[in-house]
């Protein structure tokens, strides 16, 4: 490559960068504004939007309730996810190839026309109870992820390592304990990351499936920008986005970024 | 329990899957301490009743016995037996410590006697200082030693081994061979080798058990293997030989007199007058010139392979037939190509096999 060439994507990898992560800064900053309207040069730092937060109208309940629904599908999602991705990767089912697509095809479709189709499929059927079509709604969400993770994954295994397992003395469950589940700890980590993020932060599906008394944090978040645009909003997207750093920092230290992201084994 | 009783006893076990028959009513018994090797083409069953054996295939018919007990309906983790399979199946998520533990862990051995008994397999297999070393830092080699060490660590009633140097180059599997066999006479374990690689099975057993299409043809010593084939089959497999075609003229106690296109030859074998045969010795029994009391044919050499300590000699002896003769340094004048020359060897070296057995 010449040198012209070497700079140009320098500066791109270099201006992405900044143009990914910059924003992400600028809110972190705003939320320590002294003033309830964020000015630059800063004149000061305060944490009292922190203070705040929890005095928003209706948090604690959202807060809860995108918990709720997040934790409960990665969960119902890991455990499904992954005895159909051993169907698909191992059962020798016929046509696994169809279902392998029909299981990640929700990854592919806009988000909008999710909700819709949920929302109409749901009245048509009468299922209403705004939580539970939420949770519903959330696998919907949450199970393309696990399943492209967990069919990978398992692609990558050996199943001869369960035999060995055998034995050496331990029970076919007990094999699939002490070998199979430590093996696909690194996949299990990254689907559970991946799908409770997708969930936590899921607009367009959840704004169909919502009503008044059952909102979801990131709704709950759009209604106060719109009502109160003060740095209250931003020290509460600081502190999720710190969650999620932290998150990513402790999978990182458990199992390996590098590993996660499949770059390398 | 004696040495020579019966440590291993497969008898009457057949596997079919779907429409093809795997195992065909196998019958094989294995003395304490023995190293058996199980040798045939690919697809011949090797695998499955290996498998069989460990638990990990159920067999539709026949028993199979350990050390004195029924464990036929055993699940595999209550069989105590030992596997070293072709790909190793070495747990990654493990150190190689942690992988030669592993059994001793399940079995719920006290943490220091785990500790002895892992140094004990590790310095067997000369991996000491590798103990807390990842797995997928370890060469092809010291992944197979991890293997056997964790084989034998739970001191297994049999250790059975599918193909397992058939992944290590040439010169490492050879080394292996010789080193493995006198590890697990060291052991006093008793072993089943699969492979289909002859120098292998000769090698490293003390009885092989010729395997074809889920049967198996002839279990017997190397020696005995390699001098008294039973079948055509085995004869084939094991080794080279000159095999020309005839039918018989007569027959008279356990010998025939055989009408070939090469000329009139006898065997060893037992046939009606009349009977399609094929008349078969080995390269080494062939020497140059023409003896009373011998079967003999003539031809033109075909080609002269030098192979260090002997020499391959093909003779086209016409119709369609050739004839290999192993000449060894000491045999005097070695023939050129397209040199007309008459070979000889001796009746008793000779044997003949029906024909339609041919494989
Ligand atoms: N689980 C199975 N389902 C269907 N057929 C099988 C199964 N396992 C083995 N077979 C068939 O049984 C036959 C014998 O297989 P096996 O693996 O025992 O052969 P092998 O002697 O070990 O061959 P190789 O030397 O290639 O390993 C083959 O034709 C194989 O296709
Ligand atoms: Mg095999």
């Amino acid at each position: 490559m010449t040198r012209a060439a070497i700079i140009v994507c320098w500066v791109m990898a270099i201006g992405l960068a900044l143009f990914l992560i910059i924003p992400l800064l600028v809110i972190a900053a705003a939320s320590f504004s002294p003033t309830p309207v964020f000015d630059l040069p800063l004149t000061g730092a305060s944490t009292r939007w922190y203070g705040r937060i929890g005095r928003l109208d209706g948090f604690w309940p959202s807060l809860l309730l995108s918990l709720q629904i997040a934790l409960l599908s990665t969960v119902i999602s890991l455990v499904c996810g992954t005895l159909a991705a051993i169907a698909i990767a191992r059962g020798k089912l016929p046509g696994a190839g169809i279902f392998a697509t029909a299981l990640v095809s929700p990854l592919m479709m806009p988000g909008l026309v999710l909700g819709i189709a949920l929302l109409q499929g749901f009245r048509a059927v009468g299922f209403t109870a705004p939580w539970a079509t939420l949770l519903v709604a959330h696998l919907v969400i949450t199970l393309p992820y696990v399943a492209r993770t967990m069919i990978s994954g398992l692609a990558r295994f050996d199943f001869t390592l369960i035999e060995a397992a055998r034995t050496l003395g331990c029970s076919y469950p007990g094999s699939v304990l002490r070998v199979m589940v430590p093996a696909l700890a690194p996949s299990f980590l990254i689907a559970g990351i991946f799908s409770f993020l997708a969930s936590f932060d899921n607009y367009p599906v959840s704004i169909f499936l919502a009503d008044v008394r059952t909102k979801t944090l990131p709704i709950r978040m759009l209604q106060y920008i719109e009502e109160a645009p003060d740095p209250t909003l931003a020290a509460l997207s600081t502190l999720i986005l710190a969650g999620t750093v932290i998150l990513l920092f402790v999978s990182d230290r458990v199992v390996g970024l590098h590993r996660m992201a499949g770059t390398s084994d | 329990m004696s040495e020579s009783s019966p440590h291993l006893v497969v008898r009457g076990v057949s596997k079919r899957y779907g429409p093809t028959t795997v195992l065909d009513h196998i019958d094989l018994t294995i003395r304490r301490g023995e190293l058996v090797t199980l040798l045939g083409p690919s697809g011949c069953g090797k695998t499955t009743l290996l498998r069989a054996i460990a638990g990990l295939a159920q067999p539709d018919t026949g028993k199979v016995e350990l050390a004195g007990r029924d464990i036929t309906h055993v699940p595999p983790h209550k069989r105590n037996v030992g596997v070293v399979f072709q790909s190793y199946a070495l747990f990654p998520h493990l150190t190689v410590a942690g992988n030669v533990a592993f059994g001793l862990k399940v079995r719920g051995m006290a943490r220091r006697e785990i500790d002895v008994a892992v140094d004990r397999a590790l310095s067997l297999v000369k991996l000491g200082h590798l103990a807390s070393r990842r797995i997928s830092a370890l060469s092809g080699g010291q992944q197979q030693r991890v293997a056997l060490a964790r084989a034998i660590a739970v001191e297994p009633d049999v250790l059975l081994f599918d193909e397992a140097l058939s992944a290590l180059d040439r010169k490492l599997r050879e080394e292996m061979q010789v080193e493995l066999r006198r590890l697990l006479q060291e052991v006093k374990a008793t072993a089943i080798f699969v492979t289909h690689d002859q120098d292998e099975a000769l090698t490293m057993s003390d009885r092989v058990a010729v395997m074809n299409k889920g049967r198996i043809e002839q279990l017997a010593e190397p020696r005995e293997l390699y001098l008294r084939p039973a079948s055509l089959f085995a004869l084939n497999f094991v080794g080279l030989s000159t095999r020309i075609s005839g039918t018989v003229l007569s027959a008279d106690n356990g010998k025939v007199d055989v009408e070939t296109k090469v000329g009139r030859l006898s065997a060893l074998g037992n046939f009606q007058a009349g009977s399609p045969v094929i008349v078969a010795a080995r390269p080494e029994q062939l020497r140059i010139g023409g003896e009373d009391e011998t079967n003999s044919a003539s031809g033109r050499v075909r080609s002269v392979v030098f192979q260090g300590s002997r020499t391959l000699v093909e003779v086209d002896a016409g119709a369609g037939e050739s004839l290999l003769a192993e000449l060894s340094g000491r045999d005097g004048a070695i023939p050129g190509v397209h040199d007309e020359i008459r070979l000889s060897w001796p009746v008793a070296e000779t044997f003949a096999f029906p024909m339609e057995a041919q494989a």
